[in-house]
């Protein structure tokens, strides 16, 4: 009698799948958590879960296809976690609220609280890699909730369910990563180097 | 108007979303007058743009945007996948060969890939197949036997070995979760490294070939749990069936559970969803714990440090990850600290909580917080009921309305203490109080009888001298010069009859030291006259005195009498009675046992009087109490609930004498009302008292002995 797991790993080919897909969902991987412990964890999970579930690839797409889409659950369930873990939420998400750094008691800009934007035009390695940092600077439940939206480009309700959140809470945490990223950012790009190169 | 503070809101939604055409407006208006306005919005702009530019390449494969795998962290992965790529063939190898001798066989089975590695972990992916011995194992499903949320329990037939297994799989719906694979992992890790005669033992951990379940086979206890039998215990009381027994064997299935975990916390392990469901009694008596799906491992402890090394994502830390702020367990059993989802604040003592919680329900019959439960709203019940527990009063068992020793009690509630450190220090301190208890309950057992017929000899002894004192009463009725005296012929004879009669009776007052005086008195219209008269001294009783003519006396008779007169010849009535004319309920320092019977005129039949025997109570309870008895305190109460008599170790308390029970002794109060209606009052909850009751005459009249043995402090 033949099972389903011989015939798929045939065509699935697991042995392959570090060395063909490997580097691939660990940069995917990474790009989402910017955690490398927690990108090999997560890719280690999915092909765990390719293999287990060998039996359910349709065949209809890639191989590579298949398994980001696993990745992309794993990515989620592993920030929702991240989460919970961190308990870093509604009292140490208040505090690093950064709107009492860009705006008076009156709600009024700050002067000089933002510097000079970077040349819109270029979509570069350099200011990807100062995203990157300052995606670290920022709360990760901010970091998460924008990752997640923007990235991923996840539904709210989405993102809302994933992380148990609520919608205005959502909203908060995107408003005060946007905001602590542009000063970041910002203060990053001309701290780093008068002349970026650009790609 | 809106400040630069709402409109960057405003900046931030129109990234994500449409604005209307007012916020459209404001942050238009708002970006022509300020210039951080402008840099947020445009810094904003250029972040989400690089960031979607750098998702878009990461998806696309450009290797600028993140680092590559390490070649270590490649090694581990390959390893990982040959593992896992090696298990899954082996399973479906087994389920190849397996299945197809088993086609006719009926059921689904549950077919293993439990493969040992015995290759170390640093060989290369490259090189050959690691040698491994392969232990398969087939297991035909006979019928469910449980579900919880996690997993699905059966019982299953082990093809092989052919006995009977239990397999808990896990559900097809909790595969996808991390966490319920963990979860079911870890419980299964956790059992297989607890081997202890009240845990279950684990024969094996596997997965499903087919379904891809994980599950695990482990022995087979039978249904019955201890909640069964906790129910079979107090419906049994409800149809009036008390049996001691019962309760003792239901705690010594305690004492087990106590030891399971005892064995359980010196491993480091935590249950922490102690309840009696969770408890298997087999057939023949062998009490396991059941499922440890929550059980928390100390990281310190030998089994933390060796889970931890085999796996580092068995660490307690990722399952408090997904529960931080989540309350584990079940609620109606839960201690405060999880239901307030304090996660640190789980150890050894939270297990306590949890066995004062079986016990509560050992003695109840419920569940602790069974009530607040109820009482809460069902729309927010789960809510509600944590809140409750983290924050109010522990309940007690006697909130249950029910009888329980009260020793038992105590050690339920300092099990079940709110505050952790007033807690038991551990299960083994626990099931030693309970286990001291149950000791002294065969002391107490025995104790309490030897208590019982000291009461009944007491209540008998009284019996007897009533017995003697009726007897005596209707001999000295019918000696001859009591006839004669009804109509003397002339006061010679008159004087002859009285001497005569009064020196029988002083014989029979010599006789018998308890009698006090005897009278003959003659009534006519409501009005006694004494004829004769013996009496004993009041203080020295071996003098008896016949007292002379000029000293009987004269009056209205009192009660006694008349009922008296109103008997048939030969009815003696017996009674306390205060001398001369107390009235029952009022106070009498000094009652007496009284037997008298009527004197009716031979020659008309027409009652003539009443010949009285008075007893002196004293010296009945002063010779009862020279005896040495088990009874820290004796008391005797007559029906207005006045102290007779009270001995407190052995010794008479005179003061206490005509003093209400409720003064004296407010423990009593609870038997003498019983014994207003009842032979004898058994104390069977706390074998403390016992109380029997002697009626002069039947449900009218009479008193009490209520005996007290000493405090039973476990």
């Amino acid at each position: 009698m033949d099972i389903a797991l011989e015939d798929k790993t045939k065509v699935l080919n697991p042995e392959n799948w570090v060395d063909e897909h490997g580097d691939y969902l660990y940069r995917y991987a990474w790009s989402r958590l910017r955690d490398s412990t927690g990108a090999e964890e997560v890719v280690q999970e999915t092909l765990m879960a390719g293999v287990r579930f060998a039996s359910q690839f349709a065949g209809a797409g890639s191989e590579r296809g298949w398994l980001l889409g696993i990745l992309k659950r794993k990515i989620i369930d592993y920030i929702r976690l991240r989460q919970r873990y961190d308990r870093d939420g509604a009292s140490f998400e208040d505090e690093a609220d950064p709107t009492g750094q860009l705006f008076d008691a009156n709600g009024h800009w700050r002067t000089g609280v933002l510097p000079e934007t970077p040349d819109s035009k270029v979509a570069s390695r350099e200011l990807w890699d100062v995203v990157r940092g300052c995606l670290n600077t920022i709360p990760k439940g901010q970091a998460d909730v924008f990752v997640l939206s923007v990235m991923e480009e996840m539904d709210s309700d989405d993102v809302c369910t994933q992380l148990g959140i609520t919608s205005s809470n959502l909203w908060v945490r995107l408003h005060r990563a946007r905001l602590g990223l542009a000063r970041c950012v910002g203060h990053k790009w001309f701290a780093e180097g008068e002349t970026p190169k650009h790609d | 108007m809106t400040n630069d503070k709402k409109v960057s809101e405003l900046i931030s939604k129109s990234l994500r979303y449409r604005l209307s055409e007012e916020e459209e407006s404001q942050v238009k208006d708002s970006l022509e007058q300020s210039e951080e306005a402008r840099k947020f919005a445009k810094l904003s702009q250029v972040i989400q743009e690089s960031v979607t530019h750098a998702a878009e390449r990461a998806e696309g494969g450009d290797t600028s945007v993140a680092p590559g795998l390490s070649d270590d962290a490649k090694n581990r992965l390959k390893l990982s996948v040959t593992d896992a790529v090696l298990r899954n063939s082996q399973a479906t190898n087994a389920a190849s060969v397996e299945v197809d001798a088993e086609e006719t066989a009926e059921g689904s089975e549950r077919i293993s890939d439990d493969a040992r590695t015995v290759i170390g972990m640093s060989a290369s992916l490259t090189s050959t197949v690691p040698p491994t011995r392969k232990a398969s194992s087939m297991f035909q499903i006979v019928r469910k036997l449980g579900e919880g949320g996690l997993g699905t329990v059966w019982l299953a037939k082990d093809s092989k070995l052919k006995r009977n297994v239990a397999i808990k799989e896990m559900k097809m719906s909790a595969l996808e979760s991390p966490k319920a694979w963990f979860r079911f992992r870890r419980e299964a890790e956790i059992t297989g490294h607890l081997e202890h005669p009240g845990i279950v033992p684990l024969y094996q951990f596997g997965v499903d070939s087919k379904s891809q379940q994980p599950f695990y086979a482990m022995r087979f206890v039978g249904k019955r749990t201890l909640s069964d039998a906790i129910v079979e215990h107090h419906e049994r009381i409800a149809c009036e069936d008390h049996n001691n027994l019962r309760l003792h064997r239901l705690l010594g299935d305690f004492l087990r559970v106590c030891q399971a975990i005892a064995f359980a916390h010196s491993r480091g392990v935590i249950h922490r969803d102690l309840k009696p469901e969770n408890v298997a009694i087999d057939s023949f008596g062998q009490v396991i714990v059941l499922d440890w799906g929550l059980a928390k491992v100390m990281a310190t402890a030998e089994l933390g440090m060796q889970l931890l090394l085999e796996d580092e994502t068995l660490d307690d830390g990722l399952l408090a990850q997904t529960m931080a702020g989540e309350a584990i367990g079940t609620p109606l059993y839960m201690s405060p600290e999880q239901a307030d989802g304090d996660l640190d604040a789980i150890d050894e003592r939270t297990d306590i909580y949890g066995l004062g919680a079986i016990l509560f329900s050992i003695l109840t019959g419920h569940a602790p917080h069974e009530k607040t439960a109820q009482s809460a709203e069902s729309g927010s019940r789960v809510a509600a009921v944590l809140k409750s527990i983290a924050n109010g009063e522990t309940p007690t068992p006697s909130d249950a309305g029910v009888c329980i020793p009260q020793v038992l009690e105590n050690i339920c509630m300092k099990a079940m203490a709110k505050k952790r450190y007033a807690r038991f220090e551990s299960a083994v301190e626990l099931a030693e109080a309970v286990e001291r208890w149950m000791a002294g309950q065969t002391d107490r057992a025995a104790q309490y009888e030897t208590l019982r017929m000291e009461g009944r000899e007491l209540k008998n002894d009284f019996q007897a001298g009533v017995d003697d004192l009726e007897s005596n009463v209707r001999f000295a009725s019918l000696l001859p010069p009591v006839q004669e005296l009804i109509a003397p012929e002339n006061d010679e004879q008159d004087a002859v009859w009285r001497e005569r009669l009064a020196t029988i009776f002083t014989g029979l007052m010599r006789a018998k030291q308890a009698f006090s005086r005897i009278v003959l008195n003659k009534i006519v219209d409501g009005k006694f006259t004494e004829l004769v008269r013996v009496e004993r001294h009041s203080r020295d009783r071996s003098t008896v005195r016949k007292v002379p003519r000029s000293k009987l006396r004269t009056g209205t008779a009192n009660q006694f009498l008349m009922t008296t007169l109103d008997k048939q010849p030969e009815e003696v009535l017996c009674s306390l009675v205060c001398d001369p004319l107390c009235e029952k309920g009022e106070r009498c320092d000094e009652p007496h046992l009284v037997a008298g019977l009527p004197i009716y005129d031979e020659q008309t039949e027409e009652p003539f009087g009443v010949l009285m025997i008075d007893c002196d109570l004293d010296s009945i309870f002063e010779r009862q109490m020279k005896r040495s008895w088990t009874a820290v305190e004796i008391v005797a109460a007559c029906d207005t609930f006045h102290t007779l008599m009270q001995a407190v170790d052995g010794k008479l308390v005179p003061e206490a004498q005509s003093v209400p029970v409720s003064e004296t002794q407010p423990d009593f109060l609870q038997a003498i009302e019983e014994l207003q209606t009842n032979l004898e009052y058994i104390d069977e909850t706390n074998q403390r008292i016992y109380g029997s009751r002697l009626w002069l005459i039947e449900k009218v009249h009479g008193l009490m002995y209520l005996l007290r043995l000493p405090d039973n402090d476990g």
